[in-house]
């Protein structure tokens, strides 16, 4: 038994030594030589080629690689120029030209022109890419069309095409045939609303007024990727690292699946001298723990979103490399309205009002969410404040509704399903507590696995409540808003109002900025309103860097522009701290 | 001999070939799809995927398609991760699990049949209390409380040892996962040899070699192991198999590249090809162990003959 005793006592021990001797760090803080950044960039990257991948963590890896016409600000996460130097718009945001560097090219040495920005969209909505970001670019003339198969009809003696509106209309190729007297057309990759005017300039063209398409545009999905290597090496092999041709800051060195992604400064970017690290090392990693092990040795350097262990967190907070921020992600209730009783507003509003998201907030340590749009991060979208935490209210409705005798509320026909996790359920049993203590009513609890609750979700095969979330694509509140503007897809709730539609459409009309964000916020305010959704909690960014990692800031989306990440040797210059954003 | 070993060879291929079907079978009634994304796709999209992939074709066309792919020895590609074929990831990942397994498969057997034939040998002593104590403690720590806990020794305080990762074999990165991996199993086998031995120890050849004044050391090497090392034999041909294919809790404490974090995510992302190239191997892997238990059985046990 010795040899037990003894190691609980250096446990003992270490753990009164670390506090003790409190740095305010998490681990040691000493730099690595030279300019080389280790990160824990999160899940094994499905793949690198920007078309392809929707996960954050791919983003980031995508990032350091591979350029767009704008890029991220470090701090902000609004548009920076990038490959295009500037750009201008039409008077109502439906045509954007774009200007692009000269001295732009590819890890190869070939310039990146006009037409390979055309090339890449039009690879990316190609329908063989199957690419399930496509729908990101759908604000582009015909992208829809074209990603989804359509076709054009044209009149076959008048050789005149079916117009919608100044457009032409887009049919199914079924749809197509019944029409008489029209053949169809294929919709072709040329008829995109992309366009190359010179070497240096490209045009979009939109389907409707989107003010928001420059802030889109940093996304993976619109990167610029290299054609002559994809021709050459196909789809599925042009991303390996003797083969793959970067556009972005930096290029593949070595990739080992599930043990790192290194990349290493890519000499003819064309803000080459700028770059500060040579290196960047990702290390694909899932396990919190692990992570926090690596970064407390000193053998990482930063990690990525959500990493810190959730029973972690009451000690890291106070962490002075602790990066805590609003963060652009939303968790929220969906309500099956379709169904019986749920699809009584009162009963709704019922279950929402008893729920005290104040003290669900500091349960979880994030900010309660008492709107659907993240607050604190859309500079000038109002706040709304009207979501109160009111029992007698709660009740009052629910009488209303007719269920003054709770027994007859039909439990059987209503669950709260979420998909397995600690946090889910933790969060799913502190509400269910709420309606319990407040309503008299307790709602079964019902955990599945990740894919099941997906699909379950998607197709309103859940009863009463059921677990969301949203990571916005782009910094505006439009992209929470859009998620109810059609009936399916990610909707999930069987509400939907045309109403609702017409307001957004209106809102991305409008030129004025402020005059187009309440606009914005009156639609959701009608969202409110129906309460297809509880709202909960706004998350918080949550993660590591050591202070001696500069140009990294817990912007909302925690995307990195890695060309700005620098190593500082200089410990009076490291950050003590969240950095000043 | 010979006869036995072929016979068995050959009855491993459909058996391989069953479980593939099975596996199959099984990954389509699961709900969800491999393209099922927290966000909703368009059917439009749906349809592209389902094309690239060849899910658009009627059941038994995809099921003659697989089968005659594995026959031919391709598993396929990955339908999660673009452009990396199910064979490329088994040959990446085998050599670290593989690495690891072994070595602990070797600590385990080397350290376990000492430890419990020390035991065995002085029943009832201090050196035997002791071996049978860390030994139970070895079986009822789980391996996902001992690695951590070797990780904030060795790793956080001592700073001995890389907390995870992997550098290669032969670096210290090997230490303290292939410890963690054997730990359990070397406390199996040590009880195991102690039991084996105490019986063997009192058997009536034994006393026959006492009484012919052979000395100790001889007995207990020559003719006592030979049949107290039985069970361990029986219990090693899995645990091989085991170890060498499924060091995913390991793996995952470590952060180490090897198969078994495909293993879990193969399955979580409905990764079909890479489902299935897992699942043979492994059935293929502890196929050919027992087989190797069995003719191990034969050299070491006379009493046994094929």
């Amino acid at each position: 038994m010795r040899p037990i005793i003894l190691v609980f006592c250096v446990l003992a021990l270490t753990s009164c030594a670390a506090s003790s001797a409190d740095s305010g760090f998490f681990g040691t803080t000493d730099p690595p030589a030279g300019q080389v950044l280790r990160y824990i960039s999160g899940s094994e990257p499905e793949s690198i080629d920007p078309a392809i991948p929707s996960g954050q963590p791919e983003a980031r890896v995508i990032m350091s690689m591979f350029e767009g016409l704008t890029e991220y600000d470090p701090r902000t996460m609004g548009p920076i120029p990038a490959i295009a130097e500037s750009w201008e718009n039409n008077a109502d945001f439906t045509e954007f030209t774009f200007h692009l560097r000269k001295n732009a090219r590819f890890s190869n040495g070939d310039p990146i022109t006009a037409s390979d920005v055309v090339y890449s969209l039009r690879r990316g909505l190609n329908p063989e890419t199957a690419a399930r970001n496509a729908y990101l670019a759908y604000y582009i003339l015909y992208a829809q069309g074209y990603n989804e198969a359509g076709v054009f009809a044209r009149d076959t003696s008048t050789g005149e095409f079916v117009m919608d509106g100044k457009f032409r209309k887009v049919f199914s190729e079924k749809e197509a045939r019944a029409l008489k007297g029209k053949e169809p057309v294929p919709i072709k990759a040329e008829d995109i609303g992309v366009a190359a005017i010179d070497d240096t300039t490209v045009k979009l063209s939109l389907v409707q007024s989107a003010p928001f398409m420059v802030a889109l545009l940093p996304h993976q999905f619109f990167r610029v990727v290299p054609r002559k290597a994809i021709e050459k090496y196909g789809n599925d092999h042009w991303t390996r690292a003797e083969n793959i041709v970067t556009s972005g800051a930096f290029m593949v060195k070595e990739r080992v699946p599930y043990d790192k992604l290194v990349v290493v400064r890519n000499p003819m970017y064309w803000d080459a001298a700028n770059v500060k690290l040579d290196e960047i090392r990702f290390y694909p990693l899932e396990e919190e723990t692990t992570m926090m092990n690596l970064y407390k040795a000193g053998a990482v350097d930063a990690t990525y979103n959500h990493t810190v262990p959730n029973a972690w967190l009451d000690f890291m907070m106070d962490k002075k490399d602790y990066m805590g921020a609003r963060e652009m992600v939303n968790e929220y209730y969906q309500i099956n309205t379709l169904k019986r009783p749920m699809n009584d507003p009162r009963v709704r509003k019922a279950f929402n009002l008893a729920i005290d998201k104040e003290s669900l907030a500091k349960y979880q340590h994030v900010k309660p969410l008492t709107a659907f749009v993240p607050q604190g991060i859309f500079p000038g979208y109002p706040a709304h404040s009207e979501d109160l935490f009111d029992v007698a209210r709660a009740n009052d409705l629910l009488e209303e509704a007719g269920y003054k005798d709770r027994s007859k509320f039909p439990v059987n026909e209503v669950e709260l399903t979420y998909n397995t996790s600690e946090r889910n359920r933790q969060i799913a049993e502190f509400v269910q507590a709420q309606w319990k203590q407040n309503l008299g009513i307790t709602i079964p609890l019902k955990n599945m696995e990740f894919k099941t609750f997906l699909t379950t979700r998607a197709s309103l095969d859940y009863k009463g409540f059921a677990r969301s979330g949203w990571i916005g694509d782009f910094v505006d509140p439009v992209s929470y808003l859009n998620i109810f503007y059609t009936p399916r897809g990610d909707n999930g709730t069987g509400w939907w109002d045309s109403r609702f539609v017409a307001v957004i459409d209106e809102a991305n009309r409008t030129l004025d900025h402020q005059a187009r964000l309440n606009k914005l916020f009156e639609a959701e305010k009608m969202l409110l309103e129906s309460q297809a959704v509880i709202p909960l909690i706004q998350q918080s960014t949550n993660w590591l860097k050591k202070p001696y990692v500069k140009g990294m800031y817990p912007n909302s989306g925690t995307m990195h522009a890695w060309k700005f990440v620098y190593i500082e040797h200089d410990p009076s210059k490291w950050d003590y701290g969240v950095p000043e954003m | 001999m010979l006869k036995f070993v072929i016979r068995r060879l050959l009855s491993t291929f459909p058996m391989v070939l069953l479980v593939v079907t099975l596996t199959w079978g099984l990954i389509r009634l699961a709900p969800g799809n491999f393209y099922t994304g927290e966000r909703v796709i368009a059917p439009a999209i749906e349809k592209n995927l389902r094309a690239k992939y060849g899910f658009d074709k009627p059941w038994y066309v995809q099921y003659a398609k697989l089968m005659s792919n594995i026959v031919r020895g391709d598993f396929g590609t990955s339908l999660k991760y673009e452009g990396q074929s199910v064979n490329e990831i088994l040959r990446r990942t085998l050599p670290v699990s593989m690495t690891i397994g072994l070595l602990a498969y070797i600590l385990a057997l080397s350290i376990g049949i000492a430890a419990g034939t020390l035991a065995a040998v002085r029943q009832n002593s201090r050196v035997d209390y002791a071996s049978m104590t860390l030994a139970m403690l070895g079986i009822s720590l789980p391996n996902f409380v001992l690695g951590p806990l070797l990780v904030l020794l060795f790793s956080l305080v001592m700073y001995w040892f890389p907390p995870a990762r992997w550098d290669g074999f032969p670096s210290r990165s090997v230490v303290l996962p292939v410890i963690t991996l054997s730990a359990i199993y070397t406390a199996y086998v040590a009880r195991l040899t102690r039991s084996g031995m105490l019986e063997v120890l009192r058997a009536d050849y034994i006393r026959t070699a006492r009484a012919k004044g052979l000395d100790e050391k001889t007995i207990v090497r020559r003719h006592a192991m030979r049949g107290g090392l039985l069970p361990v034999i029986s219990f090693s041909g899995p645990a091989l198999a085991f170890l060498v294919t499924g060091t995913v809790v390991v793996e995952r404490i470590f952060a180490l590249p090897g198969m078994g974090n495909y293993f879990i995510n193969a399955n979580l992302n409905r990764d079909e090809p890479l489902i299935i190239g897992i699942v043979a191997f492994t059935s293929i892997a502890i196929l050919l162990f027992n087989l190797l238990v069995d003719i191990a059985y034969a050299f070491v046990d006379p009493r046994i003959r094929y």
